[in-house]
C-alpha cells in the first residue's frame, strides 16, 4: 500500500515526502525478517516434474515384445509427467561413443508421475537399437531426457476424435495414449489403425485388446499375412474412411514411406494436411560419395578435432568421437543442438527448421546437417 | 583458462549487455547460461509454418535514427544496432473494457495522442498537455541523473527539475487526479499499467510517466527476426570483443572470500570452479542468496525477504490459418481488461479462476510478412499477481493450462468480435511452470520484484550504491535497479556492467 502522508501535491510537503522515500525503503529492507530464504518454490517443483531435465535412470526391466522388439523400463531419479505421445531421448555410452536417440514413451503418464517409471519400446533397426537389443540389461544406468515433442492431442485445435495410424514399431506413442485414456490422464476418443506385416509382428497385441473401451478402438491391418479377424493390405483411403469418424484429427507414426503413402490417401479424402500430425523420424544417412572431413569442435574452453563422413550428420560425427554434445529430436526441429558455425559448408537434410536469426548469424542444427567441407563449430556442452 | 576478471551468470537481456560492457571496459569476461540459447525470455521458437516471438510485444524507447530513444543510443554504443533489422510498431494500443463500454485505439506521437484523447474524452486536452509537460521534465531529470551516474545534485534538481521532485513520491492515480485528468481519460491512459505489473495506486507516477512518454514520443520497435535476433546479435558482439559464452552451463554456487566476504569464484554444475572477483548475476537475489551462496550476511537475507515477487507469466502463441483481415483482428496491440480500476483488475489477476485480463498482440499488424501469406501470428500474455499456479498439481496441470488458454481465446473473441477458434493451426502455451523451467525464476515470476510504492524506480535508483553490499556482486535483469521489461533489463546490464568495470579498475 502507498504511504499516506498529509496530501499536498506540488507544495512544500511534496519535497519532504520525496526525501523520505529512501528512508522508508531503507527501513523496509532492514526490518524484514531474517528467516532463511526459500530454497525452492511450488511452481518450480512442479516444473521439475514436467521438465525434469536429463537424469540418470536405471534399467529395471527388459521385456521381449516380438522377435525384434523389446520394451525397456527405466526407474527415474525423480518423477516425471508428460503428454501421452511425447518422446524422451535415451543416452548411453556405446564403446567410445556417447550415443542418444529419441524414442516415443510407451508407458503411461501416471506411471511416470506416481512410480517414476518410463518405458520405451524399440525395434532392432539401427546402430543404437541393435546395441540396446543385444546388450541392455537390468541394472544398467543410462540417461533419460525431458519429455518432448508436440505429438499429442491438443484440445484447443484438435478434434476430440483422434485417428491414429501406426506402422510397425510406430505403435509406441499410441499405446501410451491408450493407457492414458484408461487411467484418465488424457480425455478424447482414439481410433487406432495399426499396420503390421504379420500377426506375430503386432506389438502390445494383448495389451491393446485389453484397453478397448468406448474411448478406444483398434483395427489391425496385416500386409503380408491373411488371417481371420484382421483387415488386410495397405492402410489406404477405403480403410481409413471405413474406420475414421467424421472431422477427426489424424496422427501418424511410422516410417517415412508410410507417411508418403498415407498422406496421399488422406489428401484424396480431403483432409487438411496441415492439421495431420507426423511423429518426426530421425535424420539418417545421405547418399553421397564417401569422403572424410575434419571438424574442429569447441566446447566451452576445449577444442577437439573430429573426423566426419560426408554421408553422416555432423551430430553423428561428434558422437562417434565420444564428445558430449546436446541432441534431442534428431530431426532438425527442436533446436536443442543449436551450434555456431564458425567456418565451413554444410547441407541440410530436408526443410530448414531453424529460426530466421539462426540462419542470419550462422547457427546450425548439427542433427540435420551434413558436412560439405572441413568445418569449425562452437557447440554447447551436451 | 579458469580465471576471469568477471563472470556474468545468465545470458538474459541484462546479462548480455553487462557482458558487452565488461568487455568494452577491458575485462576478461565469461558469460555462462544454463539454457542452450541466449536471451532468457528474449528468444523465439518454431511450430510448423510459424516462428513465434517468445516475449517481446514492442521495444520501448528505441525510436528511429533521427529520433533515437535511449535504447537505440545504448545499442549504438554496444555496437549491435546495425546487426539487427528493425521495424516500427504502427500504433500505441487499443484498450477494451467491454463492461464499461470502453474501446479506444491510441496512436503514437504527442499531438496525435492528445487529439485522439480529446476525441474520446472531450475536455481532456488541458490535463493531457499538463501530463506531457510534466513527463518531459521527468524525462529530462532522468537524463540528468543518468549523466551524473545517479549522483544528482539536489540543488540542480530543485532548480531545474522541481516538478520531478514534487511528484516523485506520488502514485499514478494521485498525480493524474491532481492534474485534473477526467476519469475516462485516465481509464484510457492507464492501459499500459500491466506492462509494469503494479496497480496505479501503488505504481510510482514517475516510473509510469517516463514509460508512457518514451512510448508516445519515440514509438516502439521490433526486430524482424524476433527478439532472438537481438540476443544472437549480442552474443556475436561478445565473441567479437573476445568474450567467452558457454551455453548449457549452469552456475550453481558463488564462492566468497573468507576475509572480506566478497566474491572469489563461481562453481558450475559439473563441479568446475572458475576463479573471479566479480560476478554480475542476471537472476533473482532470492536465488543467489537463497541457494547459491553459503555465507549470506543477515542484512541481505532481510532485504531479500522484504521484496515482493511481481507478476508470474502466462503466454499463449497462436498460428492461425487465415489472414488478420479474415479473422477480424484489426490492431497490433490490445489491452483487454475487466475493469479500468487497476486495483480491482490487479485483484482479479491474483487467481487462475478470475484472470482473463490480457495484453494481446497480432504481429502481422506490425509486420505483415512475419508469417506465410494468408496466416496470422498472435500472442497473448497475462500476469498472475499471486502464487496461484503453485496450487496446481502436476496431474491437473495440462488441463488447467488448456482451460485458461480456451478462456483467453474466448475472451478475446467476445471483446473484439474476432473469430479465432476453428482457425488455429498451431498453439503453444507457456505458464509460470514454463518460465520457472526456462529461466529458473521463483514461482515463474517474469517481472522481477514488484514496483510497490516503497520499492519503486526512484528509491531503487537512489539507493543503488547502498544496495551494493557484497564486494564483487552486482545484479542485472528484471530484479535489479531498473525493474523489469526489455529496456529496463538492458539498462540494468549497462549500469552493472559499467559499475563492475569501475570496481575492477579500482582494484588495479
Amino acid at each position: 500500500m502507498a504511504y499516506r502522508f498529509k496530501r499536498q501535491i506540488f507544495g512544500f510537503m511534496d519535497l519532504l515526502r520525496f526525501k523520505k522515500m529512501t528512508a522508508i525503503r531503507r527501513e523496509k529492507l532492514a526490518s524484514a525478517p531474517a528467516t532463511p530464504l526459500p530454497t525452492t518454490y511450488r511452481v518450480n517443483e512442479t516444473a521439475r516434474i514436467l521438465h525434469p531435465g536429463t537424469q540418470p535412470a536405471t534399467l529395471t526391466k527388459v521385456t521381449l515384445n516380438t522377435a525384434d522388439t523389446k520394451t525397456y523400463t527405466f526407474k527415474l531419479s525423480r518423477p516425471m509427467f508428460f503428454r501421452a505421445g511425447q518422446y524422451v531421448a535415451v543416452r548411453a555410452k556405446v564403446g567410445d561413443s556417447l550415443v542418444a536417440r529419441p524414442y516415443a514413451i510407451s508407458s503411461s503418464p501416471l506411471t511416470a508421475l506416481n512410480q517414476s517409471l518410463v518405458s520405451v519400446t524399440v525395434k532392432k533397426a539401427g546402430f543404437f537399437s541393435n546395441w540396446l537389443f543385444d546388450n541392455a540389461k537390468e541394472g544398467d544406468v543410462m540417461e533419460i531426457g525431458d519429455p518432448s515433442g508436440e505429438f499429442y492431442y491438443e484440445s484447443i485445435k484438435d478434434s476430440t476424435n483422434i485417428v491414429a495410424i501406426a506402422g510397425g514399431s510406430g505403435i509406441t506413442p499410441f499405446y501410451s495414449m491408450a493407457q492414458a485414456l484408461k487411467e484418465g490422464s488424457e480425455d478424447y476418443h482414439l481410433t487406432l489403425i495399426y499396420g503390421c506385416k504379420t500377426e506375430a509382428d503386432i506389438i502390445f497385441h494383448k495389451e491393446l485388446d485389453a484397453l478397448v473401451s468406448d474411448k478406444f478402438k483398434v483395427v489391425y491391418v496385416l500386409s503380408d499375412e491373411k488371417k481371420e479377424g484382421y483387415e488386410h493390405g495397405f492402410m489406404n483411403k477405403e480403410l481409413i474412411k471405413r474406420y475414421a469418424p467424421d472431422n477427426a484429427t489424424v496422427m501418424l507414426c511410422g516410417s517415412n514411406g508410410m507417411y508418403k503413402f498415407v498422406d496421399g490417401e488422406l489428401k484424396e479424402l480431403g483432409y487438411n494436411m496441415l492439421a495431420v500430425k507426423h511423429e518426426p523420424n530421425c535424420v539418417g544417412v545421405r547418399d553421397v560419395q564417401d569422403k572424410t572431413y575434419k571438424i574442429k569442435v569447441t566446447i566451452r574452453d576445449k577444442d577437439y578435432t573430429v573426423k566426419a563422413n560426408a554421408n553422416e550428420t555432423i551430430l553423428v560425427a561428434m558422437e562417434r568421437a565420444g564428445l558430449s554434445v546436446p541432441s534431442k529430436c534428431r530431426a532438425g526441429g527442436c533446436g536443442f543442438c543449436h551450434s555456431k558455425l564458425v567456418k565451413g559448408k554444410f547441407s541440410l537434410a530436408g526443410a530448414d527448421k531453424r529460426r530466421l536469426a539462426d540462419a542470419k548469424f550462422g547457427y546450425i542444427h548439427p542433427c540435420c546437417s551434413y558436412p560439405d567441407s572441413d568445418m569449425e563449430l562452437i557447440v554447447p556442452e551436451g | 583458462m579458469n580465471k576471469y576478471d568477471a563472470v556474468v551468470i545468465g545470458a538474459g537481456n541484462g546479462g548480455l549487455v553487462a557482458a558487452i560492457r565488461l568487455l568494452q571496459g577491458g575485462a576478461k569476461t565469461l558469460l555462462v547460461e544454463k539454457h542452450n540459447l541466449p536471451g532468457g525470455f528474449a528468444t523465439s521458437f518454431k511450430r510448423g509454418r510459424f516462428e513465434f516471438e517468445a516475449s517481446l510485444h514492442e521495444l520501448n524507447d528505441f525510436g528511429t535514427k533521427d529520433n533515437a530513444g535511449d535504447v537505440r543510443t545504448l545499442f549504438d554504443s554496444l555496437g549491435v544496432t546495425d546487426k539487427i533489422e528493425w521495424l516500427q510498431i504502427p500504433e500505441a494500443y487499443r484498450v477494451i473494457v467491454k463492461s464499461e463500454n470502453l474501446d479506444a485505439t491510441m496512436p503514437f506521437g504527442v499531438k496525435e495522442f492528445i487529439d485522439q484523447m480529446e476525441h474520446y474524452v472531450p475536455g481532456s486536452r488541458k490535463s493531457m498537455e499538463k501530463f506531457f509537460a510534466l513527463a518531459k521534465e521527468i524525462h529530462a531529470a532522468q537524463a540528468y541523473t543518468n549523466s551524473v551516474n545517479g549522483k544528482a545534485d539536489s540543488k540542480v534538481m530543485l532548480e531545474k527539475y522541481s516538478n520531478f521532485v514534487r511528484v516523485g513520491s506520488y502514485s499514478v492515480n494521485e498525480v493524474l487526479q491532481s492534474i485534473g485528468m477526467p476519469q475516462k481519460a485516465r481509464d484510457i491512459f492507464n492501459a499500459y499499467w500491466c506492462y509494469l505489473g503494479a496497480h496505479c495506486d501503488d505504481l510510482s507516477f514517475i516510473h509510469y510517466a517516463s514509460m508512457v512518454y518514451r512510448y508516445i514520443t519515440k514509438g516502439a520497435a521490433m526486430p524482424k527476426s524476433r527478439s532472438h535476433e537481438i540476443s544472437l546479435a549480442m552474443v556475436e558482439r561478445i565473441r567479437e570483443l573476445g568474450g567467452d559464452v558457454w551455453f548449457n552451463t549452469e552456475a550453481v554456487k558463488i564462492l566468497t572470500d573468507s576475509k572480506d566476504g566478497g566474491v572469489s569464484g563461481v562453481v558450475l554444475s559439473d563441479g568446475r570452479q572458475i576463479e573471479t572477483r566479480h560476478v554480475i548475476a542476471n537472476c533473482a537475489p532470492h536465488l543467489v542468496f537463497g541457494k547459491m551462496m553459503d555465507k549470506v550476511p543477515e542484512v541481505e537475507i532481510r532485504a531479500t525477504n522484504a521484496r515482493k515477487f511481481a507478476g508470474r507469466g502466462w503466454s499463449m502463441f497462436l498460428g492461425l490459418n487465415k489472414s488478420a483481415d479474415e479473422l477480424g483482428i484489426e490492431n497490433h496491440n490490445y489491452f483487454i481488461y475487466d475493469t479500468s480500476d487497476t486495483v480491482k483488475q490487479y485483484k482479479l489477476m491474483e487467481k487462475i479462476a478470475t484472470n482473463e485480463g490480457q495484453a494481446t498482440v497480432c504481429l502481422n499488424r506490425a509486420y505483415p510478412e512475419c508469417s506465410p501469406e494468408g496466416t496470422t501470428i498472435m500472442y497473448f500474455t497475462t500476469l498472475y499477481m499471486s502464487d496461484d499456479w503453485g496450487n496446481v498439481k502436476p496431474q491437473d496441470y495440462f488441463k488447467v493450462k488448456n482451460d485458461v488458454a480456451r478462456r483467453m481465446i474466448e475472451r478475446f473473441e467476445r471483446d473484439t468480435g474476432a473469430k479465432l477458434m476453428g482457425n488455429i493451426e498451431e498453439i503453444s502455451v507457456a505458464t509460470p511452470m514454463t518460465y520457472a523451467r526456462y529461466c529458473g525464476h521463483p514461482q515463474g515470476d517474469i517481472y522481477g520484484y514488484e514496483s510497490q510504492y516503497w520499492d519503486g524506480l526512484t528509491p531503487r535508483l537512489q539507493m543503488m550504491a547502498e544496495d551494493h553490499r557484497i564486494r564483487g556482486l552486482r545484479f542485472a535483469g528484471g530484479y535489479a535497479m531498473r525493474l523489469s521489461g526489455y529496456s529496463s533489463a538492458y539498462f540494468s546490464g549497462d549500469i552493472s556492467g559499467r559499475q563492475t568495470v569501475g570496481d575492477i579498475k579500482k582494484e588495479g
